[in-house]
């Protein structure tokens, strides 16, 4: 990350990028049309049915394809996501349309092992790429996320708006010490929704006339649940990242005891401003008194100084006269009050740690 | 019908004969299971990932036993969780007594048997011979003994003999394979519950194991009454069911004996490459499966018998030949610590200093 896109007084706490086991879900595709293509290979040639494929050349694609759609339709309805179907229905549309093109439905077997493996490996390239385009930073006042192979994605949350932090870890997670943590916005982002749907028809009657039913049912369960762009996906080690985000967040949350300190410091500020525009108002009076005075003395010097103690006392007299006026008198007054009222806004402390504890639970 | 003599052996030696030997067979697995242990704990600062993935497959199958043990007895499974690091099993019915007990047998001892009971199914498809029961003749103890002994032979015969000439060719093979080593390092019963305990050994799970049976005496005598009367009633209709109820927990022992040995031969390779610098040490596991190719495809050429055999051979010579050759030559260095001094600097805030020779 470049300085330049931090912001003024940031600094980098971590740099995380998902790890290498974290995208297994998509792994495990590839991992799955590689043993397939195995197992279809030894089954047509080495094992005891390879008879059953010798009469017909396109036996061995048929069932190589048949069984990778129907993995895919059961790998779509178990995940939520069309896309491992039609992925699939591409790697053997791939298949079909190489094996007519280049007339090679004699060695179909030998096809299949090796584009089999051609098209695992593409798939875990891929899929690496995809991992490492992932960056997520996390700063002292932010956390940054950056993703996508084509299209580049970038999200950012201040802690301070992190509403609630969902942490999942799975077997493989468990094992290999890293897990996702999805930061929820106070918005709502990272919330999704998984949706379940079931169908049914039955047709009665054999003849034209049919009685068609169809039932149907939905439920929607609130999750948290984000695009691996905007989540802090498979990141390591997990525990460590979790309590650094959670004392991050606990850092930029302010509790009770500091919103009365806030205020507290917020009414010391203001008497503080209003006891300074006295002093100023009274200091000016002053001054202005003191040039009068001043312009008096130069104009009788001899007098001075003949009745210098006469003076002194006049002087005093006059300072008693300036302190009793009623413009002072006021100024003076109000000074009394701020500095009554500043010291009745005294800091509240708690009695102990555990009570500011309690309250930092009960705000997180 | 075989004629039943009429003394003391045939009513009662001939009854401990197969018991006995499961006991034996049986802690013989609980001391392979213990040396695995050992050898676990050996490796594990350096491979925490793997040895948290051998105490889940223990938890998984200790937990799945557990389940197993309030379905039969019909409690009902209210939650089921496993980790890595404890798994939980509550019933739907809190049962007492007899219910209980069973529950928590299933947990004790399950999972020395139940996983060893589905490889033990998938062998019997997969290997498909050595699983016969000797015919029981005079009735005496040494006689029950040695029918046990006999078919657990020949059975650990067949097995072997399946493993020497495995074909690594074969996905039906390669996936017994898979699966054995996957018990084999399972195998190890291991704490439940949420508390988190670092040391559970052989002793411990004994202990265990005795408080159990103690707990309930009168159970142990229903049981011990309920295996004589079975005893008895195959005695007269057929002998062999009663020794083959116990023979084929005897096949379950020696399945699982035989995935702890293999499993210790992975523990060993990985314990070796350890000695090997980074990189280098990757080279005994490639070379595992490039010399078993290179032997299949040599033997393609040149056509002999027992070709699974020659080229499993060459596979392990190699390996073994490789390693030795790359702790000795490529040795990692050896004062290496598990925190890097550069690390333990830092932290100190000490700036590492490099003293300049001055001759």
């Amino acid at each position: 990350m470049e300085r330049k896109e931090l912001l003024k007084n940031e600094q980098i706490e971590r740099m995380l990028s998902p790890h290498p086991l974290s995208f297994m879900k998509l792994q495990v595709l590839c991992i799955f049309v590689i043993v397939w293509g195995i197992v279809v290979w030894w089954l047509t040639n080495f094992s005891t049915y390879a008879e059953m494929f010798t009469s017909n050349p396109w036996y061995p694609l048929i069932l190589w394809g048949l069984v990778l759609l129907l993995i895919g339709v059961v790998a779509s309805l178990v995940a939520i996501q069309w896309s491992i179907f039609f992925l699939y229905l591409g790697v053997f549309a791939g298949a079909v349309g190489l094996i007519v093109w280049q007339q090679w439905e004699a060695d179909s077997t030998l096809f299949l092992l090796v584009y089999s493996i051609a098209v695992s490996i593409g798939g875990f390239l891929i899929v690496e790429l995809y991992r490492r385009s992932h960056k997520y930073i996390l700063t002292n006042l932010r956390v940054i996320f950056k993703g996508g192979l084509l299209t580049k994605r970038e999200r950012t949350i201040r802690y301070d708006k992190i509403a609630d932090i969902d942490a999942k870890q799975g077997i493989l997670g468990q094992i290999f010490s890293f897990g996702t943590i999805i930061p929820v916005s106070q918005s709502g982002f990272g919330l999704g929704s998984d949706k379940t749907m079931a169908g049914g028809g039955l047709a009665v009657g054999t003849k034209k006339a049919k009685l068609f039913g169809f039932a149907g049912g939905g439920k929607e369960v609130q999750t948290p649940i984000a695009r691996s762009y905007y989540e802090l996906h498979g990141v390591y080690p997990y525990k460590d990242i979790k309590q650094l985000i959670e004392d991050l967040v606990q850092s930029h949350v302010p509790t009770q005891y500091q919103k009365e300190q806030v205020e507290f410091q917020k009414q010391a500020v203001d008497i503080q401003t209003q006891m300074r525009d006295l002093l100023h108002k009274q200091v000016s009076g002053k001054s202005r008194k003191r040039a009068v005075k001043q312009a008096v003395e130069e104009e009788e010097p001899e007098e001075e100084q003949i009745e210098v103690e006469e003076t002194v006392v006049t002087k005093k007299t006059v300072a008693k006269e300036e302190a009793f006026e009623p413009e002072q008198v006021d100024v003076q007054q109000q000074m009394k009050d701020l500095l009554k009222k500043q010291k009745s806004v005294r800091v509240v402390e708690p009695e102990d740690e555990e009570e500011i504890e309690e309250e930092e639970r009960e705000n997180a | 019908m075989a004629t039943i003599p009429l003394n003391i052996d045939a009513f009662i030696g001939a009854a401990l004969g197969p018991i006995a030997g499961v006991v034996t067979f049986w802690l013989l697995q609980l001391l392979l299971i213990e040396g695995q242990k050992r050898m676990l704990a050996l490796l594990r600062h350096q491979h925490d990932a793997f040895c948290r993935f051998t105490n889940f497959v223990g938890i998984l199958f200790q937990t799945v036993c557990h389940a197993l043990g309030y379905t039969v007895t019909r409690s009902g499974i209210a939650a089921f969780q496993v980790t890595v690091n404890y798994g939980k099993v509550e019933p739907k019915k809190e049962k007492t007594g007899v219910f209980e007990w069973i529950a928590h047998s299933f947990l004790l001892f399950g999972p020395f048997f139940i996983p060893a009971g589905l490889v033990l199914l998938a062998s019997y498809f997969v290997i498909g011979s050595g699983f016969s029961i000797p015919t029981v003749m005079d009735f005496t103890f040494v006689e029950s003994l040695t029918v046990f002994g006999e078919s657990l032979v020949r059975f650990g015969f067949a097995f072997l003999s399946f493993l020497a000439t495995i074909d690594l060719f074969n996905p039906v093979h390669v996936g017994f394979l898979f699966v054995l080593l996957f018990f084999g390092l399972g195998i190890r019963p291991s704490y439940i519950g949420e508390e988190r305990k670092e040391k559970i050994d052989m002793i411990h799970d004994l202990t265990r194991i005795k408080n159990h049976l103690i707990q309930k005496p009168v159970y142990i005598l229903a049981l011990i009454v309920i295996v004589y009367v079975f005893y008895l009633l195959s005695l007269f209709l057929n002998p062999q069911v009663y020794v083959g109820v116990f023979i084929v927990f005897g096949w379950m022992s020696l399945i699982a004996i035989l995935a702890l040995l293999l499993t210790y031969l992975v523990i060993l390779l990985i314990r070796a490459t350890d000695k090997i610098r980074p990189w280098w040490k990757t080279i005994p596991y490639m070379s595992l499966i490039v010399s078993y190719i290179l032997a299949r495809i040599f033997f393609l050429y040149y056509p002999r018998d027992d070709v699974e055999t020659f080229s499993l051979l060459i596979m392990v010579v190699t390996t073994v030949v490789i390693t030795i050759l790359l702790i000795k030559y490529k040795r990692t260095n050896r004062f290496k610590t598990t925190t890097k001094m550069k690390h333990v600097r830092v932290a100190d805030g000490k700036k590492r200093t490099v003293k300049k020779r001055t001759d």
